[in-house]
């Protein structure tokens, strides 16, 4: 029997995912779980062609529109290779400091909207955790309730964390301020205090109000995971035992120290290492740290409509080619692999190639001094799960609110320096920007030729984690997660579970409220007469906070 | 102040969209409140980044959550426009958020608005539970009281259309005259720019609401947001031009024509209006406008840091005199004019 979610909504982009299931029995029953699973992209456009024969420069606007989602993270990547294939570096401190800024901001945006818009719904559900449920009744429910009192304000804070973007940027999504060897945009004390004032309310929140959040989340998974274990008679510590991954992680690290640019640039230039100057480390964790390579990113394309010529190709060597109706394939997403193995991205990836499995962030005030005490985590399962991943993504948000004041202090001492270190469109030329996404390690390989684009190709983090099998056979990390054999499919609707966990009265609540909103039948997917429940499918899928149309941008001859 | 049918529009007009929508936000919400029905919203995304979505979630006055669940139908509780079908933020998934499409449809007549953003490609490019995009769109189009084309993809094939156009990429308007559907391609309001803005949507949506009659361009875009030249008429960096101060670098202080500025072919409000709460837009962080709120965006307006006399032939068109027409050519003339004497 096979369970299809499509489309995957809250997430960006065109999503399918089919799930074949499986029949558990245990001591208490017969259960359904996911037996394998299958990621299918679903929209393309083409990005990399209608890059050539253009001007280099232009790749900096156009790579941004490959998701306007995550389009900052686009521009800095593309940026990178720019200023590598210019020879215009090392960029001048000054203008690292103000990308660092853009970054740090987008980050929290980012990490924001995903843990309270997109994943938050069904873990506020779960978990019975009132701020984190949609404000289905609006500012009285918020009022009365505190119904969807954190999804509320983060629709106020992701505002502001983009206006800071847009004080440097000119706008988001899609920022203006970027060039080969800098930036446009001047460090004026006017923008730095504008930039700290929105960052001071931006670390509030943050380092008070989500912390507080994922805190009450980790919690009350325990419950969840109790109850779960019981009714399924089956020993499920809670969303950690929930989609999981292989247990390699990559990351290309983020956000360069200014003052040791040339440290940064290394692993760019193919030498193997882990950029431990940035805030962020590169590395490929397998159970221990390891330095990241280059020359080991391979993408294949067996089971992707693209043509198998060029399977198993490097970025700097592939060509890719449209095949629409090939026999097996399933998705417009490729598969790329390192050293031949799969990797997950992604915050987890990011903080546990920086810190390994055990993670402590202060959390001072940056105005005040005062101490509210380090966030400490431990990686619950170090093969990644639903719980380590969405955890994560809080600690890099913590991370980079911290970051970001930092960096504007830091950034009126070069107020009067150098911005861009100019140089002309070159004959020829190339370069790999090698930064992180929200979503995980983001690859842009740009080559010049007669003074326009040659050659585009980008290895994106979504690739990475919803990629199909690959060559060899192997599932990709998101589909891994789906099949891991916890992944449970319930044929009672969300209420019915939720009143398992949590009692009666809570599950009556939600159906009452969910009832006049059309949503009775949240998550339910129906099968030949019968309707399973997607919620944990669902969850897993969202824990990666999936992007497809960045997944999906390949060349079409 | 009550907003009225009559002062609404001149409000708007007078003081930009997002002064009027700081000052006037409790009259909007007070207005809307007073249509006493629900009104049903269809957003579809397609050949899209998402980021005219995630553009719309910047709205300051009344913001998103604001639009979407606190401005209620009487005491129904039920919000005046809550979307019935729209992927990024919606609480369903798979069958249900189908079916709820289904749903809008069945909304009561005149008052169903359908929203799509992002463009619209050949078939097998866009496939939603199994369905192409295009499909889609000719499945709901008819139902549609009210056609909103959001950001530069849906309005005129935006950035995937850039040349050769991999995947077929086209506007709405485009699409529906290829579908031989020329009453409906007349009916859409296009709010472009790249993502759209935020305040042009729930100007938009606002006057939708209300009942009012938006007056429209030669392509469909609603005149009070693009009914000026951003140079001729909007720019505060003008005065270096008239100076001959020029931008050629980064860094330099000057007019970004020469720095490859594209204000004078550009029809749009970003210089009054701004981006996200009003905070900056791109000529004032030293980038030059790159035209995202004009047709033929990108090609028209690559490579984008050349200025607009050195673009270069693209795919054997001159971008310089294929899209001049009408008002924009006595402009462009007259300024070709003036940058002779002036070089």
């Amino acid at each position: 029997m096979k369970v299809v979610i499509d489309p995957v909504t809250r997430i960006e982009g065109h999503l399918r995912v089919t799930m074949e299931l499986e029949s558990v029995s245990t001591k208490t029953g017969n259960w359904f779980v996911v037996g394998k699973a299958y990621s299918s992209g679903m929209m393309f456009r083409g990005f990399e062609i209608f890059l050539k024969g253009k001007d280099p420069r232009d790749a900096f606007f156009f790579t941004q529109r490959i998701c306007g989602v995550c389009p900052a993270a686009h521009a800095e990547a593309s940026n990178q290779a720019l200023d590598i294939a210019f020879d215009a570096v090392p960029v001048p401190p000054a203008a690292t400091l103000i990308r660092n800024i853009i970054q740090c901001a987008y980050y929290i945006y980012d990490h924001m909207i995903h843990t309270y818009l997109l994943v938050g719904p069904e873990l506020g559900i779960l978990c019975k955790y009132p701020p984190m449920i949609p404000p289905v009744l609006g500012k009285e429910g918020i009022a009365k309730m505190g119904l969807g009192s954190s999804y509320a304000k983060c629709i106020e804070m992701q505002r502001k964390a983009n206006e800071i973007v847009a004080i440097w940027g000119g706008k988001f999504p899609h920022h203006a301020c970027g060039y080969p060897g800098g930036v446009t945009v001047k460090p004026t004390s006017e923008r730095i205090s504008q930039t700290v004032a929105r960052a001071v309310e931006l670390w509030e929140f943050v380092a008070k109000t989500m912390i507080r959040d994922i805190q009450a989340i980790i919690q009350a998974n325990e419950t969840v995971g109790e109850k779960v274990s019981e009714i399924l008679g089956l020993n499920i510590r809670g969303l950690e035992d929930i989609g999981v991954g292989t247990g390699n992680f990559l990351s290309y690290g983020m956000l360069p120290d200014p003052e040791n640019y040339e440290d940064w640039l290394k692993v760019a230039y193919g030498e193997k290492g882990r950029r431990k100057s940035a805030v962020f480390h590169a590395g490929a964790w397998d159970g221990s740290f390891k330095d990241f390579d280059l020359k080991k990113i391979q993408e294949f394309v067996k089971y992707a409509w693209y043509s198998d010529e060029y399977s198993g190709k490097r970025p700097d060597e592939e060509e890719t080619v449209v095949e629409l109706n090939k026999p097996g394939a399933y998705s417009w997403i490729k598969a790329p692999r390192y050293d031949g193995k799969v990797y997950e991205v992604g915050p987890l990836a990011r903080m546990v190639n920086t810190f390994g499995l055990s993670w402590r962030i202060p959390r001072v005030h940056p105005i005040t001094g005062e101490d509210l005490g380090d966030f400490v985590y431990k990686v619950r399962n170090p093969k990644g799960s639903v719980l380590d991943r969405v955890v994560a993504r809080v600690a890099n948000a913590l991370i980079c609110a911290n970051k970001l004041i930092e960096f504007a202090k830091m950034l009126m001492e070069f107020k009067d320096s150098s911005i861009c270190k100019y140089k002309d469109v070159p004959e020829t030329g190339e370069g790999f920007g090698l930064y992180e996404a929200p979503r995980g390690a983001l690859l842009h390989y740009l080559k010049i030729k007669n003074k326009v684009i040659e050659r585009y190709q980008c290895v994106v983090p979504s690739t990475w984690n919803q990629s199909p099998r690959d060559d060899m056979g192997q599932p990709g990390v998101m589909e891994q997660s789906l099949q891991c054999g916890t992944t449970w499919l319930p044929t009672m609707d969300v209420p019915t579970v939720c009143s398992a966990i949590w009692g009666e009265d809570y599950g009556n609540l939600l159906r009452k409220a969910l009832a006049p909103l059309g949503l009775a039948e949240l998550n339910m997917e129906p099968v030949n007469g019968q309707k399973f429940n997607t919620t944990l499918a669902l969850l897993i899928i969202r824990s990666f906070d999936p992007c497809i149309a960045c997944a999906v941008h390949v060349i079409s001859k | 102040m009550r907003l009225s049918r009559r002062n609404f529009l001149k409000l708007v007009a007078a003081m930009g969209a997002t002064a009027f929508l700081s000052t006037y936000k409790a009259e909007v919400v007070e207005a809307l409140n007073e249509v006493k029905d629900y009104w049903h919203i269809c957003w579809l995304n397609g050949g899209a980044c998402t980021g005219c979505t995630i553009s719309f979630a910047q709205a300051t006055d009344p913001d998103i959550l604001e639009i979407f669940t606190s401005i209620t139908v009487g005491n129904s509780r039920l919000p005046i426009a809550l979307p019935d079908y729209m992927e990024t933020i919606e609480p369903a998934s798979g069958w249900l958020a189908e079916h709820l499409k289904e749903r809008w449809k069945k909304g009561t007549k005149g008052r169903r608005i359908l929203i799509i953003e992002g463009a619209i490609q050949k078939k097998g490019y866009c496939v939603i539970r199994g369905k192409d995009f295009s499909e889609h769109v000719l499945d709901v189009i008819d139902y549609a009281d009210h056609i909103i084309a959001f950001g530069a993809c849906a309005c005129f094939g935006g950035i995937p259309s850039s040349h050769p156009n991999p995947s077929g990429a086209k506007g709405l308007q485009e699409f529906l005259r290829e579908e031989g559907r020329d009453d409906l391609a007349s009916k859409v309001i296009n709010v472009p720019c790249c993502p759209g803005h935020p305040d042009h949507l729930v100007i938009t949506l606002t006057a939708v609401m209300l009942g009012m009659k938006l007056e429209l361009d030669q392509h469909n875009r609603p005149k009070l947001f693009f009914g000026r030249n951003m140079h001729m008429e909007l720019c505060p960096y003008r005065p270096y031009y008239d100076m001959g101060i020029f931008e050629t670098k980064p860094g330099e202080e000057g007019c970004r024509y020469k720095f490859g500025c594209k204000g004078p072919d550009v029809y749009t409000d970003c210089a009054l209006r701004k981006w996200n709460n009003h905070v900056s837009y791109c000529v004032q962080v030293g980038a030059p406008c790159i035209g995202c709120a004009e047709p033929g965006f990108p090609d028209r307006f690559i490579p984008f840091y050349e200025p607009i006399t050195n673009r270069r032939p693209f795919f054997n068109i001159d971008p310089n005199y294929v899209w001049v027409g009408g008002a924009v050519l006595a402009g462009t003339a007259l300024m070709k004019k003036k940058r002779g004497e002036e070089e």
